[in-house]
């Protein structure tokens, strides 16, 4: 039986519920549970036995089986992460280019192993496998957004910012520059020349 | 469509699996996830075979041919293909020994034992395991892999009744399959991915009436029964085949019995019946046969006391006193799921005491046999049903066959192999067809979460129900109560217009035989077939051989009201009834055959040990009219005897023995009236279309008592053992008296709450469920032997509560 006490997560979204079930096909509701999962993690930072219910009574689906989808992806959380869920990228290019050492600065920094959440819920430290920019190694993914080349220098200027609440904007990183998004620069015809 | 195995051509219908192709040429593939009535998902890779076809060209559409040989070229495909999943194609060619194949195939064993335990010795499903098999007949036999294996969760408890050990599965997905496509029970999945997948459930426990079948299905020792574990070697059981008799259905059941006790039941394949599925109650209902309780010797009632005694001594005794009866002052009673033979027996033994005083119960007054019966299998490819009443807790396999048809898949056509291996048509989380389902039961039946149309109705109410109906299908203008016109044209309409229709319902309509009439005159009017659910295993066949009171005068209650002087009676316990009681102390002769003591054991003269429906041999008639075999596994049970050793007892210590025995004359009698040899019954049944009963004028007029607040509804569970079946009362719990929470703020009572309560004379012990599912005012109460469903008044005074929830 659902807690009173704690209000069902759509109980006040019906209209952001209905456009994500609008979405799919009568057979198909089910497949809802991906966007739901992600309304309720982006939200709450987890997802929990609650919502887990929540969501199958939604789709007609039995709880179990919204599980199983869920604990499929490394992204949905059963135990709250924090304000700044940090990952690091231990795959090979990041690693060679130094993430471990990165991870054990965090870890010493922030008191936290891999997995851990800190008791005021500011931080979260998690090893990851590939992020797919191996260019920018090593990389960092805090919450949704990446930030490269993350030398010591720029992992202890992004601790002090996220103590202080104040993350910059990720940086992309090309040459050197860290001043906001990369912008696509216009087309040259120099550079078609060899093309045609 | 020809196709090519190892070299072997053969004709095989389109659509058929290269699996089936590899099967049907006598060839063989190892497999693990694959299963007959279940989708095939090609998740174990292990039926890896080497596949090519021809191939037309695309302008001209003739083959493109090979130019050395002028035969069509086979294009080969690229990595060796899971033929569960491979359609076959016209010209194909399937290769399970090319080297390719072979090596595949060992790859593939060795990867699977890369996580897998090898604690074999220790498994309980070593010597029946199908990964063991695999891997002797196509491993390698040596493993490459020289790191820790995955260590995991050993002995995770699912529920009381089956164990996960999560280190030894192989992630093949059956059971996971099982409960999505089968029951649509969604309660089990992979959790995590990769390496770390495991099997488990948020859910408590596992909330289905099939739970057992994944023990049966597992192709590893991953899933295990909890009533079985680490009691037996799989070499060691004497497995007997036989047919259930814990419900309607017959289904076919393996016992595994091993020095006397019965260790296990598994299914067994009827693919006119249960094909491989049986319920909970069918499998793990069993333990009461091994109970240190059991009455095991004739008992013999000296002052206070029952004394033992032999069969003979016993036997004289009773036919002492049965001779000094008039003609039509002894009555005979069997239990509904006697064999025929006991029937027989049972009819031989009354003529000889020429007495019309002879019944079987629990039995409802109007006939359990329809007049146009429909098998399991119309049911599953039926295009129509609608079920009156609770099929779930009635007879469970009639619940899944209603699953099969709402997938729109036919029965499969069988292979010399036997079921098909991989079903192409069958997919996971196909759509089902719900429209085609309607469910009415005077309360919210498990049926229901599954039909495109859920009724509930009134309790009474089935005989104004047809009618209704049956006045809309004649054209009339009518209201169906709980339905709006709009839903009541609508099914009526289905009905009328569908190929197969058929409507399916149970004691709550045989409770009075107006609207057993009502029922059958609209099945009439729609043209559809009928399936009755009995309440147990042999009702059809003692109804069909007329184990009744003749004129249906002196009848199981008149009997126990007091109309006869001697009783006897097989495996029913009356005086657990107030009101009977009484009367029972009076006779001249009482005469319990019975498992276990009881409250009637305790008034008895004589009391003779009775076999366990585990324990006989003999012939039962299912809902379908299917004539089925019963067998006998080795268990002891002392000198427990079926009825007809009894009957056969008394007849011969009266001295009025025949020229034939009681099972000569059975065999005849079977044969005379089925047109069939009991010796030489088909594994899967014979089928013979029954006819009815004529209704009683008489009795046409009695109407069940329109009035009551409690129902006493089917239930799956054998109440009468559940108490002596440890895991399955662990699991189950005790008897539950269901009520709205209306009800139940009103009488003070809490969930779980147990109470005792007086069910018409009937002192009983429940544990109270708190539904608001079931309509206020209204008690559900689940039916023991000695009381057939149906509506009746409650005392509800006599309410007490013995213990609160903890």
């Amino acid at each position: 039986m659902m807690d009173t006490k704690i209000q069902a997560f759509f109980a006040d979204k019906q209209d952001l519920l209905s456009e994500i079930l609008e979405r799919y096909p009568d057979y198909g509701q089910r497949s809802a549970v991906m966007p739901l999962l992600r309304a309720v993690q982006d939200a709450e930072r987890h997802v929990s036995e609650l919502r887990i219910k929540e969501i199958a009574d939604i789709l007609g689906i039995s709880a179990t089986a919204v599980k199983g989808v869920m604990s499929f992806y490394s992204t949905y959380h059963e135990q709250p992460v924090g304000k700044y869920h940090i990952q690091i990228c231990s795959t090979l290019s990041c690693s060679l280019a130094g993430s471990d050492e990165m991870y054990d600065y965090l870890a010493n920094e922030l008191d936290l192993v891999n997995g851990e959440t800190d008791k005021d819920g500011q931080f979260s430290l998690q090893k990851v496998e590939c992020l797919g920019s191996c260019t920018t190694a090593p990389v960092l993914q805090i919450n949704d957004d990446y930030y490269e080349n993350v030398g010591k220098k720029r992992c202890k200027h992004l601790v002090d910012s996220m103590r202080e609440n104040k993350l910059e904007k990720p940086w992309r990183e090309r040459k050197g520059d860290h001043e906001g998004a990369e912008k696509a620069k216009p087309l040259q015809k120099t550079a078609l020349k060899g093309v045609s | 469509m020809k196709v090519k195995v190892n070299g072997i051509e053969l004709e095989l219908a389109p659509g058929t699996s290269a699996i089936d192709a590899v099967f049907a040429a006598g060839s063989d593939v190892p497999y693990f996830c694959s299963h007959e009535y279940m989708s095939p998902v090609g998740s174990c890779r292990m039926c890896l075979a080497k596949i090519g076809a021809p191939r037309k060209d695309r302008a001209t559409g003739n083959w493109v041919l090979d130019e050395e040989t002028g035969e069509p070229q086979i294009f080969w495909f690229p990595n060796p293909m899971a033929t569960c999943t491979t359609a076959i194609m016209e010209g194909m060619v399937i290769e399970t020994e090319a080297e390719e194949a072979v090596k595949a195939q060992r790859g593939m064993v060795e990867m699977t034992l890369i996580n897998h335990p090898l604690d074999c010795p220790i498994c309980d499903k070593g010597g029946a395991c199908e990964l063991q098999d695999r891997a002797y007949e196509y491993g390698e036999g040596i493993s490459r892999f020289e790191f820790d294996k995955r260590h995991q969760e050993k002995h995770h408890q699912l529920s009381e009744l089956i164990t996960l050990d999560r280190e030894r599965c192989i992630h093949c997905k059956r059971c996971i399959r099982f409960f999505e496509e089968v029951p649509g029970d969604e309660v089990l999945d992979f959790i995590e991915r990769g390496g770390h997948t495991y099997i488990a459930t948020v859910e408590e426990g596992l909330e289905s009436n099939f739970t057992g079948n994944i023990t049966d299905l597992c192709p590893v020792g991953a899933l295990l029964d909890r009533t079985s574990r680490f009691k037996g070697r799989n070499w060691e059981y004497e497995h007997t085949i036989t047919s259930s008799l814990d419900d309607a259905s017959g289904s076919a059941i393996v016992l595994d019995s091993r020095t006397g006790r019965l260790e296990r039941i598994k299914a067994e394949l009827n693919t006119q019946v249960n094909k491989l599925w049986i319920d909970d109650s069918t499998r793990f209902g069993y333990e009461y046969v091994n109970s240190s309780e059991r009455i095991k010797t004739p008992l013999i009632r000296k002052g206070d006391n029952l004394e033992a005694a032999s069969w003979q001594e016993v036997s004289e005794f009773i036919a002492d006193k049965l001779a000094k009866l008039a003609q039509k002052e002894a009555a005979i009673v069997l239990r509904a799921d006697s064999t025929l033979e006991e029937g027989y027996a049972a009819k031989n033994l009354a003529k000889i005491l020429e007495t019309g005083q002879i019944d079987h119960y629990p039995r409802q007054l109007a006939s359990v046999i329809p007049n146009n019966s429909a098998s399991l299998n119309d049911l599953a490819s039926s295009d129509a049903i609608f079920v009156i009443g609770d099929v779930s807790q009635n007879v469970p396999i009639v619940d899944l066959r209603i699953k099969d048809a709402l997938k729109g898949v036919a029965p499969p056509e069988m292979f010399e192999h036997g079921v098909p291996i991989a079903d192409l048509r069958l997919k996971e989380r196909m759509i089902r067809k719900k429209e085609i389902l309607t469910v009415a039961a005077p309360y919210n039946v498990d049926l229901m979460r599954h039909a495109g149309q859920a009724h509930i109705y009134e309790a009474n109410s089935e005989e104004a129900i047809f009618k209704a109906l049956t006045k809309i299908a004649n054209g009339e203008d009518s209201s169906v109560a709980a339905m709006s016109n709009e839903q009541a044209e609508a099914l009526v309409k289905r009905l009328n217009e569908a190929n197969n229709a058929i409507i399916i319902y149970d004691g709550f309509s045989l409770a009075s035989p107006a609207a057993a009439i009502a029922a059958r005159n609209f099945a009439n009017a729609v043209g559809a077939k009928e399936i009755i659910l009995g309440q147990m295993a042999n009702s059809y066949g003692l109804e069909a051989i007329q184990v009744l009171p003749s004129h249906e005068r002196y009848g199981y209650a008149e009997i126990m009201q007091g109309s006869a002087k001697a009783l006897i009676i097989s495996e029913l316990n009356p005086a657990n009834n107030s009101q009977y009681a009484q009367n029972l102390k009076e006779l001249e002769l009482l005469v319990v055959h019975s498992i276990f003591e009881n409250e009637t054991t305790a008034l008895a003269d004589v009391v003779l040990p009775a076999k366990s429906g585990y324990e006989k041999q003999g012939t039962i008639v299912n809902l379908e009219g299917r004539l089925l075999e019963v067998n006998a596994a080795p268990i002891d049970a002392g000198q427990a005897q079926d009825f007809e050793f009894l009957a056969a007892s008394i007849i011969a210590a009266l001295g009025k023995e025949g020229k034939e025995d009681l099972a000569s004359l059975a065999h005849k009698a079977i044969r005379k009236q089925f047109g069939v040899d009991s010796k030489k019954l088909d594994p899967e049944g014979d089928l013979k279309p029954l006819k009815p009963r004529a209704n009683n004028k008489a009795k046409l007029h009695i109407q069940s008592t329109n009035i009551g607040n409690a129902l006493i509804v089917p239930t799956m569970l054998r109440l009468e053992y559940i108490d002596k079946n440890p895991h399955l009362l662990a699991e189950r719990g005790a008897a539950k008296l269901t009520m709205n929470s209306i009800d139940a703020d009103a009488n003070g009572l809490k969930n779980a709450e147990i109470v005792s309560l007086d069910v018409a004379g009937i002192k009983r012990s429940f544990s109270v469920q708190i539904k608001d599912s079931v309509p206020a005012g209204l008690w559900l109460i689940p039916a023991l032997p000695e009381q057939a469903i149906g509506l009746l008044e409650l005392d509800r005074a006599s309410l007490k509560k013995e213990l609160e929830p903890a």
